[in-house]
Parts: structure tokens; sequence; C-alpha cells
């Protein structure tokens, strides 16, 4: 007989055994009574969705899109992407002119870039900020990253590209809004790495914004368009040149791996293996025993390594904690994996700042026991929430890589 | 990815098996398909509460000498009573308090405020000597306003059925009125979260204190300490009354504080603890496994000397029941299951299940079997195993520890 | 013998039976001014007016076989849109055609609905398709209907509860244990309180038997036999709602082709099969009605052969053979009144059985027009216009953007209760705390049922809320619930009692089919109650 083998619900909502562990687990519900939960929002919410549209609940709007409620469900019920799912669907309300800026991360940045020295210093200055607060509804206790004059993009086109075919190996490089306009140096610091391990890097034919922030700002067209782009440019990059894609946000990863399929139903299912972290990439090629790498000599560091929400959904977390650990001299403590509050533009919005910063506060706390020389994440909107939330500069696992490798002797070392 | 071990199953018996396969200087991983069943525990640990044919165990050392060769305890034989201590160790070694002894059950006190017979009861709750005790003789039962996952009604019903005199009352703070405007979120996890805040454990002591005077003990409901035993000890401080904690229904707060310190022990050992990853398949040959993997790991494989299977039952999807068969997931193991469903129940729930006997078939060394073929180097332990029924028995977590050391021990480097 | 009448026991009719036809029966004769006795062993809808498809039938489906009740059903389709809204769902029905089926059946079959007045349309099945995306996508061919669902629990009530506004009595609980006879005159009837087990006489000049198969034993009672057939009835319940549209066969009436959305869930059924008058107390849902159930099921919608199940559950018909065909091969589905006055020669007795939980006001009024008779009144029926309670006015629904749960849990109580729900408390964070996770059952609203809506225990409460009829089946609500009930009984013994029986009533409608998902919940709902609860090994009451 071939009937009820299996159950089969969309994203699992049906397999939903009640148990609560979600909840258990949610960094919002504590702090924010408006949040129904993951448990009402999510698998119980939408069997009365699926009987009338009208149960929708746009407070549903203040799940952060964070997916812990996903690693803790022994159900494997999709909850995140029920929620998330359920606000393309069903809400009402229209993105506010606070939400496309905030979502559209790379024009912003664009423009941004370009009038760099003055973007920095307006957005930091207090009337400015006084407007942001009141108009714009962006929380004065925000700073926002500062905008490098350079591109990485340009940069790497001026500096770098050229160079790159030189090398044997090739990978392509999915950078990302943040090392683009706001931190090119994770992008020439991934370079070096992966040119000191003999691979050339490339850039994608064309990137766009991964639409993390298009997504939780229910601008979804507009994610569709850009997720679309990317993935034509990434197909070409893995079936076309060989190269496998490489990238250092563990949430652009996460969105163009799981969201893409799940959320914009943009099919991915022939290339998404070869889209992932470069600690993973990595990983893999230290265990294989294809490359090997020689660090500097250094003094003893303590670093405390935060997981990431989406870092925590990949499951990845492992890959970049043992290569930290790979270098000598690191003392490496993994902190209790716990979100930090931000949820990428989520706690930049006024409404939630309270929120967003409650739900860190014993993430910071714990920081502060460890003590550390500095902390390592490879989620970037992660680092502004521990930067502007505690004393300790933050440091992606790419960089802390090519701060200790010694690429004339890695290099000799791969010969 | 090479490991040691690597144990499918991030509960009691999984973590209890990495943890001492860890100390013995093994290198393991554990994967584990979102948060374990110690989210609903009792807040006790039963050995052995009762025979199969419903006879009561007050010793479970000598009883389990009756149980029938199939049963788990029975594969352990003469080594029964020393794993117990060596299950109890383990735990007082990892910070998780408890009280009992595995030569006498004890009782504790459940949700319902009645008795049961168990093994090893955590520090925060009271453990009784016999079923009909009571905690004082005039009780002060107290519940958080909203909470409706702790009923005083109930719990009075049954501690006046025992002799005692109760006085209900309810709690409200400001603190919990945020969380109450809330229809769902007044839960035991979210409350203890909010009595982490030393001030508000102070607020609900002076209130605790006002009203105790003519008390000889106050009952609370367990919603203390998510993380760590302090909050509960720092109540205790401020309440010159002695204070008693009562389970809730789930989740168990003090479940989940024994899970988050066990992982922290396994991880601060060194292992690795993969949480809301599932293993998809195995590579077998020869009546070996040589590696697994995994939805998160994808083509990066999880190579091993050694697995544990450690999955649980069906709640934990260890055993996956159809129509017409149960199935073990990942490796495919032979399952010991009656193939006519008629017999799989039994229509009053609260007699005996057939079906939560169902299980992994496994050798006399606990290895599990594929098509008839014993696996080498595939141990099954915990409630993935056949052969018992553990809530008719109460021996879910004896077997889940008893087993996972057992097997810890078989391991060779 | 009457000399123990006084104004307490004496009344004009007795109804037994709280059913549907009894509740409604009850409506009608107190609206038309009678004083009314209406007596029910356990509780209203009890028996098979709660163990049906509930669908607010649109007489297609008896169009070709039995055009009379076909007839009878699209009038009272209509009647009841009007009257019960708050019970009814506008769902439409599709009658499918599939390869397998003769598609040449339905132009007869539409042609037979227009004759009953029935408005069929023919349409596309890509149409249907469109319509109706879980539908079988191999259907050769769609009739659209104005079939839909009602809940067979809330309409019951609503009788009720306006029988009780009109001055009727009504006690539940309580069993006919002999009709008291004096020569050839049914004067009244011994009743026993389940509760209290004390014995009690009540008089009516005219006793009406509306107590579905269990008729047949009532009516014995008075020396009078009537030809009935129990005919088993058994049904799947999935977890939430796989169709919008009530989906069908276009097919001469078959097992298992009908699948009807109701409320969060969606409902397979039936098969049809007699049993002797010994089990019906007691009925059971066998493995191979369940396997007929998926097999037929899937093929109107695949999706069903994967979907989660939640529970099976059988009803018993009470099917009538005509009395000159006492053999009971020629069984009509259409209403039968007896009056055994001049059927059997037994005065102020009458029998209303037969017929659907659709047509229950029209027997209802038949039942009521022989009352009227035999009493001597004349007031003209007006239960195919009158409202009933809940369905009176709008409710207002929270609009706008909603911020709050509580918003839509005020919207699933308006579902269930119309404009009743304005009688539920929702002002303070315990009114609006939830009990039922997977309903939305908040305690304002258990509140109000065990005030107002006649619950003495959990299975009452069930069926006046929707309490455990979600996902988990009670594992998460029941505990609550029952500690809301012993407040409210002030009997906490009592209320832990019941729980265990409703844990157990609940288990007996999912190990029938107990896997999967299913037995998962099952697993979780055992450990929690018998493991951590210990209710395993609570005295027995």
């Amino acid at each position: 007989m071939t009937m009820q083998q299996y159950n089969i619900s969309e994203n699992n909502f049906e397999q939903c055994i009640k148990c609560t562990v979600c909840t258990v687990y949610c960094p919002v519900v504590p702090v924010n009574p408006n949040y129904p939960g993951p448990k009402q929002a999510g698998p119980d919410g939408e069997r009365l969705r699926l009987k009338r549209g009208e149960f929708f609940d746009e407070a549903l709007k203040y799940c952060l899109n964070c997916k812990r409620c996903e690693v803790a469900c022994p159900s494997n019920v999709r909850i995140g992407d029920i929620i998330q799912l359920a606000r393309i669907k069903y809400s009402k309300s229209k993105p506010s002119l606070r939400d496309m800026i905030l979502a559209n991360t790379d024009i912003v940045g664009s423009l941004s870039s370009t009038f760099a020295p003055i973007v920095n210093t307006t957005v930091a200055l207090k009337p400015v900020k006084a407007v942001m607060d009141s108009v714009l509804k962006i929380d004065r206790h925000r700073t926002f990253p500062r905008y490098a004059g350079q591109t990485f993009v340009s940069w790497f086109k001026k500096e770098a590209q050229a160079k790159q075919d030189l090398y044997l190996n090739h990978v392509s490089f999915f950078h990302g809004c943040y090392i683009n306009y706001n931190y090119p140096q994770l992008g020439k610091d991934m370079v070096k790495v992966m040119n000191a391990l003999g691979y050339g890097v490339h850039l994608l034919e064309k990137e766009k914004c991964c639409g993390v922030a298009l997504i939780s700002n229910g601008l979804i067209n507009q994610a569709k368009k850009q997720a679309k782009v990317n993935i034509d440019s990434i197909r070409k990059s893995v079936t076309e040149e060989k190269r496998p894609v490489i990238a250092a946000s563990s949430t652009c990863t996460f969105t163009i791996r799981d969201e893409y399929p799940h959320l914009l139903n943009i099919e991915n299912d022939d290339v998404r293996n070869s889209i992932e972290l470069a600690t993973r990439f990595i990983y893999r090629l230290l265990e294989s025993g294809k490359v090997k790498i020689k660090y500097r000599d250094a003094a003893p560091v303590k670093i405390a390594y935060h997981t990431p929400c989406h870092m925590e959904k990949l499951g990845w977390g492992f890959y970049s904690i043992e290569l930290l650990r790979h270098i000598p001299n690191v003392e490496l403590v993994v902190l209790d994996s716990q979100c930090c509050g931000i949820g990428g533009t989520y706690g930049f919005k006024k409404e939630n700042y309270g929120t967003s910063q409650g739900i860190g506060a014993s993430l910071f706390r714990q920081i502060e026991e460890v003590d550390p020389q500095f902390v390592a994440t490879d989620c970037e909107t992660c680092k502004w929430q521990i930067e502007m939330s505690t004393p300790y500069k933050v440091k992606h696992p790419i960089s802390i890589l090519a701060e200790y490798i010694d690429v004339e002797g890695t290099i000799n070392l791969n010969k | 990815m090479k490991f040691d071990t690597v144990i499918i199953g991030g509960g009691l018996a999984g973590l209890a098996c990495g943890i001492r396969l860890q100390n013995r200087g093994f290198k393991c991983a554990i994967v584990s398909a979102g948060q374990s069943a110690l989210h609903f525990s009792s807040g006790s640990f039963d050995l052995l509460n009762e025979l199969p044919d419903g006879t009561a165990v007050a010793n479970p050392e000598e009883a389990v000498r009756s149980l029938d060769p199939k049963h788990p305890y029975a594969k352990i034989g003469d080594q029964f009573a020393f794993y117990a201590q060596e299950a109890k160790q383990l735990l007082l070694d990892s910070g998780v308090e408890v009280q009992g002894d595995s030569k006498q059950n004890s009782y504790r006190i459940t949700p319902m405020g009645t008795t049961m017979p168990t093994w090893l009861t955590l520090a925060d709750f009271t453990c009784l000597k016999n079923a009909t005790d009571v905690i004082g003789k005039k009780i002060l039962l107290v519940n958080i306003a909203g909470f409706l996952d702790f009923n005083t009604k109930f719990i009075a019903d049954a501690f006046e059925g025992n002799g005692a005199a109760c006085k209900i009352v309810s709690v409200s703070l400001p603190e919990f009125e945020k969380l109450r405007q809330s229809p769902t979120e007044m839960r035991s996890a979210n409350i203890a979260r909010i009595l982490e805040n030393e001030n508000t454990l102070h607020a609900l002591a002076s209130r605790l204190n006002e009203q105790a005077s003519s008390c000889d003990v106050i009952a609370l409901p367990a919603v203390f300490g998510l993380s760590s035993p302090a909050p509960l000890q720092t109540l205790k401080r401020q309440i010159p009354t002695p204070v008693c904690i009562v389970p809730t229904m789930p989740p168990s707060v003090p479940g989940i504080r024994t899970q988050k310190r066990l992982r922290r022990v396994f991880e601060l050992a060194g292992g690795f603890y993969m949480l809301g990853d599932s293993a998809t398949t195995a590579e077998t040959g020869d009546g070996k496994v040589y590696a697994i993997s995994t939805v998160n790991h994808g083509d990066i494989a999880l190579r091993a000397n050694h697995f544990v299977l450690a999955s649980g039952s069906f709640f934990s999807n260890g055993l996956w029941a159809s129509m017409d068969g149960v199935r073990e997931p990942v490796f495919g193991a032979d399952v010991d299951f009656d193939p006519n469903r008629n017999n799989w129940y039994n229509a009053s729930v609260f007699e005996p299940q057939r079906y939560r006997t169902f299980g992994v078939a496994t050798d006399e060394r606990f290895r599990i079997k594929i098509n008839g073929k014993v696996q080498d180097n595939v141990y099954a332990i915990g409630s993935v195993l056949s052969g018992f029924d553990a809530l008719q028995e109460g021996c879910g977590a004896g077997v889940s520890l008893l087993t996972a050391l057992y097997v810890a021990d078989q391991l060779k480097k | 013998m009457k000399n123990d009448n006084n104004e307490n026991n004496e009344f004009d009719v007795i109804i037994i039976g709280g059913g549907i036809t009894g509740a409604g029966t009850a409506r009608d004769c107190a609206l038309r001014g009678m004083k009314v006795l209406l007596i029910e062993r356990f509780d209203f809808a009890a028996g098979a007016t709660g163990r049906n498809h509930g669908l607010l039938h649109s007489g297609a489906r008896y169009a070709v076989t039995d055009k009379e009740s076909a007839a009878e059903c699209i009038k009272e389709n209509m009647i009841l849109r009007k009257i019960a809204r708050h019970c009814v769902e506008e769902n439409d029905g599709l009658f499918i055609s599939l390869p397998e089926d003769d598609i040449n059946f339905q132009s007869k079959f539409v042609e037979s609905c227009h004759a009953a007045g029935i408005d069929a349309q023919i349409i596309d099945p890509a149409e249907a398709r469109r319509m109706e995306p879980s539908v079988n996508p191999t259907l050769i061919g769609a009739v659209k209907v104005p079939d839909g669902s009602v809940d067979p629990f809330r309409l019951t009530l609503a009788n009720i509860i306006d029988a009780k506004a009109h001055g009727a009595k009504i006690l539940v609980y309580h069993e006919v244990v002999e009709l008291l006879k004096e020569q050839d005159r049914v004067m009244g009837v011994t009743v026993v309180d389940h509760k209290s087990k004390e014995t009690r006489k009540y008089y009516a000049p005219l006793t009406i038997n509306a107590a579905g198969i269990w008729g047949h034993g009532i009516a014995e009672m008075a020396g009078i036999k009537i030809g009935m057939f129990p005919s088993k009835g058994s049904l799947l319940i999935f977890g939430h709602r796989v169709n919008n549209i009530v989906l069908n066969r276009c097919r001469k009436p078959a097992d298992a082709d009908i699948l009807v959305p109701g409320d969060t869930i969606c409902l397979i059924g039936t098969t049809s099969s007699h049993v002797g008058f010994d089990e019906v107390d007691n009925m059971r849902v066998t493995p191979e009605e369940v396997d007929l159930l998926l097999r037929e099921g899937q093929k109107l919608a695949p999706a069903l052969a994967t979907t989660r199940i939640l529970r099976a559950y059988a009803g018993v018909r009470p099917l009538v053979a005509a009395d000159d065909d006492p053999s009971g091969r020629n069984i009509s589905r259409g209403i039968v009144l007896l009056d055994h006055e001049t059927r059997d020669g037994v005065a102020g007795f009458a029998t209303i059985t037969g017929g659907k939980l659709m047509t229950y006001r029209l027997m209802a009024e038949w039942a009521t027009d022989l009352a009227c008779k035999k009493l001597g009144i004349e007031k003209p029926c007006v239960t195919m216009t009158e409202p009933l309670p809940g369905s009176r006015s709008e409710e207002p629904m929270p609009t706008g953007k909603t911020y709050d749960l509580s918003n839509r849990i005020k919207r699933s109580t308006v579902g269930r209760h119309g404009d009743m729900a304005s009688r539920i408390a929702s002002s303070n964070e315990l009114d609006n705390s939830l009990v039922c996770e997977c309903e939305d059952v908040s305690v304002g609203e258990v509140q109000y049922a065990l005030k107002e809506l006649d619950v003495h225990n959990m299975e009452d409460l069930r069926h006046r809320t929707r309490v455990g009829m979600g996902t988990c089946q009670g594992e998460l609500c029941a505990c609550r619930a029952a500690g809301l009930l012993g407040e409210a009984h002030n009997c906490a013994h009592q209320a832990k009692a019941d729980l265990a029986k409703f844990l157990n009533e609940r288990w007996k409608g999912m190990y029938p089919i107990a896997w999967g998902e299913a037995l998962r919940e099952s697993e979780y709902t055992q450990w929690v109650y018998s493991g951590i609860c210990g209710m395993n090994k609570m005295e027995e009451e």
C-alpha cells in the first residue's frame, strides 16, 4: 500500500505536535508580548489562515527571522518559513519609506559610497539622527555603518583582478553589500587568503544584494528580481566557468541557498551545493589535504566566537570554529549560541530598538564574562550590534585568518 | 569530517554517551534533530517502577533480574547496579544535582499533586520516602497569576487527600504583567526568564514572606532557573520558610536546564553538538557503517570509527510508523514490531501499549542489524531500543542512561 | 396514579433525544407556546448528529435516486443559510467525474438537479482545478452545486438556547427508562438522573420520540415495533483544510465519496454497513474501514494520501424501513413521522426519525404540527424565517490591521458563537489567555460555556467550543480546560477524573489512525499524562 507512508504539508506545518519547544528558544517572545510567538504565528496560525486569510495577524512582522525556532524544533517544522510566507501572502501593509531605505542596501550603498565622507558625517550628526528617529523611525541609538570611500568592487578591478587568472584554481566571490560598501577590507582579506591557498578570486558576472532585507521588509517582487540575477550569475559561474561560489556572510549564504527556494520560489537545486561560506570551502581543502596553511608566529590570543543565527541554521559554525582552532596560539571560547538581537534591519527600526537590545543583553553579558581580546563572527549585522553594545571589537574569521597566515610560507608549502 | 564516534541524537542517552566517551579521550560529534525530550522531563529519572506484568518494584537492582532477556536491562545484566551508580555519578559530575538510590525507589510529586515512584530526582524537587508522604502539614500553595499550566487546585486535592492542609494563593508582579499581555506566552520557560532577574526574585520573595506566616512549607511551580540553579537558591535564601518546588506541565524548566548543562559539559570536553541537523543516509558495507550524511553538511560526510544511534522513539522521529509497519529512518536498521496494526494499541489510553515496546532490534551488545546482519560498529541506545514500555515500566531515563554508558564502555579507540 | 403531578413535572410535550431533531422540535414547540421538556441521556448532539460529515447538502447527492429528499434538501439548505448563518460555511460543492466514472451520468445528474430546484452548473475541468486546487487533476467533468458545511454542534446548541429562551426545560444526562402507559395512552416518562441516580416521573399529553437509532428501544417501551436498521458510517478527520470546496463524486452515492471542509479541518466519509442494535453504543472504526476511506478519498483529492489524519469516528444512521416493507430492502432516507395513535393504537406518542441533519428543521416542523393538532393549538411554524440565536445580528468583526492576538481570538469566537460571542468576556488578560491553542479557545469562551451552555464535563465543553478538537487532540489544552471545569464546579477531584475520561475518549478516535505524526502526537500525550502526571496510576473513579 502506498498511502500514508509519510505526511506532507507546506513547510511541514502539520508535523508540529504542539510540544512548545520553539517558544522556549524564540528570542522575541520574552521581550515583546505583542509578538504571538513562533508556535502561534507559525503552525497554529497556519491552520486558521487556511480556513480564512483574515486570521492573518500583522504582528507577525515582529518575527526577526532568526530561524532559531526551526533549529530547536524536534519535528522539522519550518516555522520561520511559515511565518515569512504568511507575511508575503497575506500582509496588506505597505513598506514605509524607512523600510525601503533600510531594505535597499545596495542602492543606498552605492549612492552613499560616492558621497561617503558627506554621508558618514551627516548621519552621525545629532540633528540628523533626530530627524531619522522621528521622521523615518530609525532609532537614534543606532550608528549607521560607515560607508567606505572606495567600494570593494572598484578596488578589486583596479588592484587585484588582473592577477587572478594566474592561479591554478578559481572561485567566484559573492561579496555582498557589506563588504562592497562598508567594509572592503574583509574582501581584500578574502582575496589575500584565497590567493595564498592557490585560488584565483573572481567577481560574479552580475551581483545584486542577496535580498534578505527586502524579504524582511516585504519587498518581495524586488527580492525576486535580484535573486534571479544572482542565481543566473551563480549558475553561469558554476556550470560554465566551473567556479564554485564562496561568500563571507552567513546571512547572504543562507538566503541564497535556502530562502530563495523556500520563500521566493526561485529554484537553485542545480547550484545550491556550490554556494558556500569560505570557511567551509577552506575546511574542505584542509581536511582533504589539498592545501596546507603556514601561520605567522604570533602571541597567544583569546577569541570568543559568536554563532550568528543564520550560521546556527546552516549548521556551519563547525567550519569557522575548526578553522580558528587551526591557528596556533588561539584560545577559542565558543559562546553559548544565542541571538544578538539585531536581525538585519530589524534592530534599526525605532519600534524594535528595545526588543533588539533586550534580546542581545545576555549575549553581551556572556562576552563581558569571557573578556576576550576580540570577538569573531561570520555575520556583518551581528558585528555592528556587538560593537555598538559592547566595548569589544568584532572580526570575521577570514580577516583573522588573513592576519595570521604566512602568505609566502603557505604558497611554498603548497608548491 | 572525521570523528572517533558520531552519535545520532542529542537527548539524555546521546549526551550521556558523548560525555563518557569524550572523557575517555574520544572525539565525538552529536547530531541532534532539534531539542530533546528532556524539555518535557518530569524532573526525575526513573529506573524501574514496575515489571511488565504490573508488579510494583521497590528495589530496581533486585527486580531487574526477573526481566525478559530481550529487555535492554537484561543485556546489561550483572553490571546493572554498577552502571546505575555510574549514571548517577555522571550527572553529579556534570553539575546536575540529583538525589536517589537504585536500591530503593523514592517518590516524586507530579503536576497533579500525586506521587510516582522514581529513582533520581533533581535537587530542585522534594523526594518523598513513601507514596502517601506529604511535603508539610500546612502548605502555602502558590501560583503565578495567569499561568495555566500549573493547577494549584488539582495539587491541593491530592495533598489534602494525604492529610495536608493547603492554602492557595496566586501572586502577580508587575514584571509578569507584560508577558501576560500575550494570550499564549505565559509559559513556564518564559516565566523562568523573567525570574532570572534578582530584583524580580526579591519582589516575589517578599510577597511570599507576607503570606507565609501560618505555613510550614511553601510550594511553588518549577519556573526557576533555565540556565543555572541560582535563581532558586537566591529565592530560598530570602525566604525563611522551607520552599518546595512542584513540577509544571511542559515545557520543563529543570529539564531544559539539565539539557543545557549536559550539552555544555559535552562541549567543554571538546565534543561537537550539531543542533538542528538530521542524519539522512549512511554509507555501509561489509557489516560496517563508514559515514553518515546530514542535511546541513551535505557532501561533507561525518566519518567515524563508531556510530551510536540515540535517536529516540516515535516522538523524536527515531522510529517512524506508517500504516503498515515501523522503520528506523537513518540506517534502515531492523525493527522489532508486530505487523498486524490491530495489535499495536490498547483501547484504554492509560493501559500498556504494544507500540511502545517496538524499537530497533540489537544483539546482546546493543549492535544494530540491517537485513539481519549485525553491524559491527553501530550501536543503539535509549528509547529507540525495543523490548520495553518506558511509560508502563517507568524505566525510560534509566534505559537511556545505562545503555549509553554501557555502550560507551564497549567502544575501543 | 397522577396524584404526584405538579407544575414541575407536567408539560405539554416531552421530547426524548437531544440530537438535532429533538433540539429543533423543542425549539419549534416552545416557539408555538407549548410547555416543553427535553430529555437527553448524555449531551446534546452525542449521537448521529455529531457524527456525520457536517455537510450542508444541496440535495444534489440525492437528485437522481430520491427526488423528494433532494427537493427538501435544497429548500432547507437555503433556509439554514439565513437562520443559522453562524453555523454554516457557504463553500459550494463540486461533483467530479473521474476517468473510471461514466461521464454520461453527468447530464442525467444535472437534469435531476434542475428538476429538484438545485442550481447545478457544468464547469470545465480546468476551471474546477482552478477553483479547487486539491481536486484530482485527472477529472474529466465537474458540476458546481450550492453545497456547504454546517457545524452540527453549533446548530443543535443554537436550537437549545432558543428553546430554553422560550421556556423549555432541558434535562441532559437524564435517561428515559420507562414510558408511563395508561391503557393505550402514553402519559409520560420515568427518568433516571445519571448524576444523582434519582428517578423521577414527568407527564405530558404527548411524548415525542426523537432519539434517533435509540428511538427503536424507546418505541419498544411502548410495545411498538419500528423497522429500524442501524447503519454505521465511518469518517476520517484530516488535520487541516485540504479543500475549500466540498468534493463529491458524480455517480450513484457510494462509500467515501464526499470530502467536506469544515472549520479548521476536512473530513472524508462515509462507509456504510449494517450493525446490530447491541453495537450502537460502542462504535469502533476498523482498520479495513480506514483503508477504504483513504483509498477512495485520495481519488477525490490525491493529497489525502499524505495528509496527517487527526482521528476516525463512526455514527449510526437511523434508517427506517417503510411500514409495508419490513425486510428493509427499500429504505428511504426521507423523513419518517409516525403517529402511534393511528399507526399502533397507542395515543400520546409519536416518533420522528429518518431524515438527515439537513432536514432537521422540517422534521421538527412536521412533529410540531402533529403536536399542535393533538393539543389543539393553532399557531403557524416560524422557524423557516426566524433566525437562531447567534445569527440574529452581525457581530462586528475586528477590522483593519491587527497587531494583537486577541483580535484573532475574537474572530474565532464570533465564528463559533455568532452574535452570542458578545457574551464572552474579553476584558482582561485572563479572559484572553488561550486554553486551546490549536483552535483559539480562550479562558473567556470556556467560562461562558461553563456558565451558560449546560456544560457538565470536558466532552460537553469540547462540543460547545472546539477545545481539544485541534491538531494535538487535547494534549496541551485538556489539563487547562479541566482546571477551569474544576473551578466552575468547585470540585477539582471530579475534574481530574473527567480529564482522564476525556483523554481516553480522544484516544479512541486516534488509535485507529495512530501512525506517522498522529502516533508521535499520541506518544507525546501519553508521555505527558501518564509519564509526567502519573494519571495512569490515579485510582479509578
